[in-house]
């Protein structure tokens, strides 16, 4: 493909996302910035054949990591079988005790997966984190393709790359598919949150409502939508976009004025579907990430089809001991951060600030995984109308319903800053199209 | 075994209307075991839809909301317990969440340097082997905790943790059983917190039960006991943030509306003698 092609109309395409506000919001010194996130109009490709495996591992991974959590949060067979620490469930931020013997609509926990995935200079692609919270990117590859097809569309006759605008049907039917009766609804905490537009769009494209924590309202067990008329509908399924912590006010942080009283209580007895499940954090917690390929063979009794990347525990004695000698090489991450943040690379540390780490390192080292730095391959990205090398990765939304689907596109990550591997977009990164080619 | 006649009663009033009042009751004695409930009535005012679940920890809910205005707010229960039924085994709730240490009952430098005392002085003073099991090694501390912790109301606060209550050495019964339960929980002993009341007290009470291979066992910190029939088990957690007895929120007309609360407990065993004042 000729790349000039798709340049010609790139400042239009992405004048088109301002207008349609595809923006990325956050939090600096606690005020609120919103910016543009960047698209690249060179789509990422992915071969139909190097996708199929992907899909293969991906479903592999979202239904091992589904049973793990429904035993976690009810036999606990894995931990009694001594497969996975009780330690690393049970103190880990993702566990929620109050969710404990809660069976969620058709035993689905994960609706909605974000795996992160990159690929090495060898080809290889590896899982460099699971995102099974709110995750979120779907709806930027999707407004950005649709926008491509307006600008280019002779570039879809010539290429063909399988229709991304899919997403909007999977998602309807992953929400009715646990739907208890009654309306479906996208709970958004409101404009301030950095994935507004996300939200907006996804209840347009799904015909869902859109609605804040004052709209819902429980009453005598069931979950109300108030209508502009004052009209009360039964609401039988909330793809919520707000945390656990803020959810439900009565469970959980009792300051949040952005959830629903109650919701809890009547989602534990089966009268709302709740997407994602709350508690199903304990899955992604960076610390279980080492864990997933052992899960697979205890559930699923498969070898994992999809690579981790080479994890160390510091937590095992002999795990530590190579991070201590490989420091250099490695790149720790605290596993209660997100979003790039508390990732650090052992060879960009002074001298001080290397003994501090080791300190905190050594006192608490359940705290922190160590991975191998891996040779990411480059993506060209167009800067300045010159083609620059950067890092990126793919996010991979795998959706749970009757059967695990793979969204065949994804959202790829890139970074701006030539030396960095941290692509997260809360860290200024920009954003391309993937293509998942059809033959 | 004991029947049990049980009044609790609590009221918030507050000195202006507040609305969408939110609440969740963990009030109603819960059956299991060892303890039925023979007759159960209760109340809330202002009227609302009012409905009932259980919680992950195998607590009974009221919750509802009153979205009017109102300036009282009550709940009213009262019935008769049967205690002391039976071993407390059929129990099925995970003990894994009760091995570790809350924000509450995380210990500091100051509880670290007492569990050390004790878990040599433990092993120093207990020759007989059938005393070192976990019941004799949690009575041994509890023994060690009552003498150290003296009981005075008005130094704590319902959010004071383990730690700095223990710095101050002194505090009611949510106190004693955090500073325990974080003691319990160096040891590795599964253990959590009990919401409820007992005879002769006007106020609710709190205390520990710890997981042996013969169930749950209950331990009073506060009065240097283990727990019999003349308790009433409410609630129970990892820590009193899970029992709280009232969890509410509302909303009012300017700035927190102030709210004062009274709670009234009666526990009297039937056929008992009463002193004359009812």
């Amino acid at each position: 493909m000729d790349n000039r092609e798709l340049f010609k109309n790139s400042d239009s395409v992405n004048e088109l996302l301002a207008r349609y506000g595809v923006k990325f919001g956050i939090y600096k010194d606690h005020v609120f910035h919103e910016q543009l996130f960047p698209f690249d109009m060179i789509p990422r490709i992915i071969p139909a054949d190097e996708f199929a495996y992907l899909e293969k591992g991906l479903k592999q991974r979202v239904m091992a990591l589904n049973l793990f959590i429904k035993d976690i949060y009810h036999e606990k067979k894995i931990i009694r079988d001594g497969v996975v620490p009780e330690e690393f469930v049970f103190s880990g931020s993702g566990y929620l005790a109050c969710c404990d013997q809660i069976m969620p609509q058709k035993e689905i926990y994960s609706h909605i997966s974000g795996i992160d995935l990159v690929q090495a200079k060898d080809g290889t692609w590896y899982v460099l984190e699971d995102n099974l919270r709110i995750p979120s990117g779907a709806s930027y590859p999707m407004i950005a393709r649709d926008l491509c097809r307006k600008c280019e569309p002779q570039i879809f006759r010539d290429i063909h790359p399988e229709d991304n605008r899919n997403y909007a049907k999977y998602l309807r039917e992953t929400m009715d598919y646990v739907n208890t009766g009654g309306h479906t609804v996208i709970l958004t905490p409101g404009r301030y949150n950095a994935a507004y537009f996300e939200h907006s769009y996804l209840a347009e494209q799904t015909g869902a409502h859109l609605a804040n924590g004052h709209e819902l309202i429980v009453e005598n067990d069931h979950l109300y939508f108030i209508d502009y008329s004052g009209k009360k509908e039964r609401v039988g399924a909330v793809y919520r976009r707000i945390s656990d912590d803020f959810l439900d006010p009565m469970t959980f942080r009792e300051n949040s004025l952005i959830g629903i009283p109650h919701i809890f209580d009547i989602y534990r007895k089966g009268n709302v579907a709740i997407l994602n499940a709350p508690g199903n954090g304990v899955a992604d917690d960076k610390g279980i990430y080492y864990f997933v390929p052992q899960m697979i063979r205890y559930y699923l009794g498969e070898e994992a089809i999809l690579n981790n990347a080479p994890t160390y525990l510091p937590y095992y004695k002999n795990d530590m001991k190579y991070v201590l000698e490989h420091f250099d090489d490695l790149v720790l991450k605290d596993v209660a951060e997100a979003g790039g943040y508390g990732v650090v690379f052992g060879y960009k540390l002074s001298k001080q600030e290397k003994e501090d780490f080791l300190r905190m390192l050594k006192e608490e080292p359940r705290r922190f995984i160590a991975q191998e730095v891996i040779d990411f391959l480059d993506i060209n990205i167009m800067e300045k109308g010159e083609l620059v090398p950067r890092k990126a990765d793919l996010r991979a939304f795998v959706l749970m319903g009757k059967e695990p689907v793979v969204w065949k596109s994804g959202l790829t990550r890139f970074s701006r800053n030539p030396d960095s591997f941290i692509v997260n977009s809360s860290q200024g990164g920009g954003f391309k199209d993937t293509w998942v080619l059809s033959q | 075994m004991k029947q049990l006649r049980f009044h609790y009663y609590m009221e918030i009033r507050f000195d202006i209307p507040v609305h969408d009042h939110h609440f969740t009751l963990r009030c109603l004695p819960k059956e299991d075991d060892s303890q039925i409930n023979e007759e159960l009535n209760y109340e809330v005012r202002p009227y609302c839809d009012l409905c009932r679940g259980t919680d992950a920890f195998g607590n009974e809910m009221l919750y509802g909301s009153c979205r009017e205005p109102h300036k009282l707010f009550l709940a009213d229960v009262y019935g008769i317990v049967q205690t002391g039924c039976g071993e407390r085994i059929s129990e099925t709730a995970s003990e894994y969440i009760y091995r570790y240490q809350t924000l509450q009952t995380a210990p500091g430098v100051q509880i670290r340097g007492f569990y050390k005392e004790l878990e040599q002085d433990f092993l120093r003073e207990t020759d007989a082997p059938e005393q070192k099991d976990v019941t004799g090694m949690a009575v041994f501390f509890m023994h060690r905790l009552n003498k150290r912790f003296q009981y005075r109301s008005g130094i704590t606060l319902i959010d004071t943790t383990a730690e700095e209550a223990f710095e101050k050495g002194m505090g009611v019964c949510q106190d004693y059983a955090h500073i325990f339960l974080s003691l319990l929980r160096l040891a590795r002993i599964p253990c959590r917190y009990v919401s409820g009341m007992m005879t002769g007290e006007g106020f609710s009470h709190a205390w520990v039960e710890i997981r042996t291979p013969e169930g749950w066992i209950g331990l009073d910190p506060t009065n240097d006991r283990i727990v019999g029939d003349d308790y009433i088990r409410i609630a129970k957690g990892r820590d009193y943030k899970d029992c709280l007895i009232n969890r509410g929120i509302f909303k009012g007309c300017v700035g927190t509306a102030f709210q004062e609360q009274m709670i009234r407990v009666e526990v009297k065993e039937i056929g008992e003698k009463t002193d004359g004042n009812d």
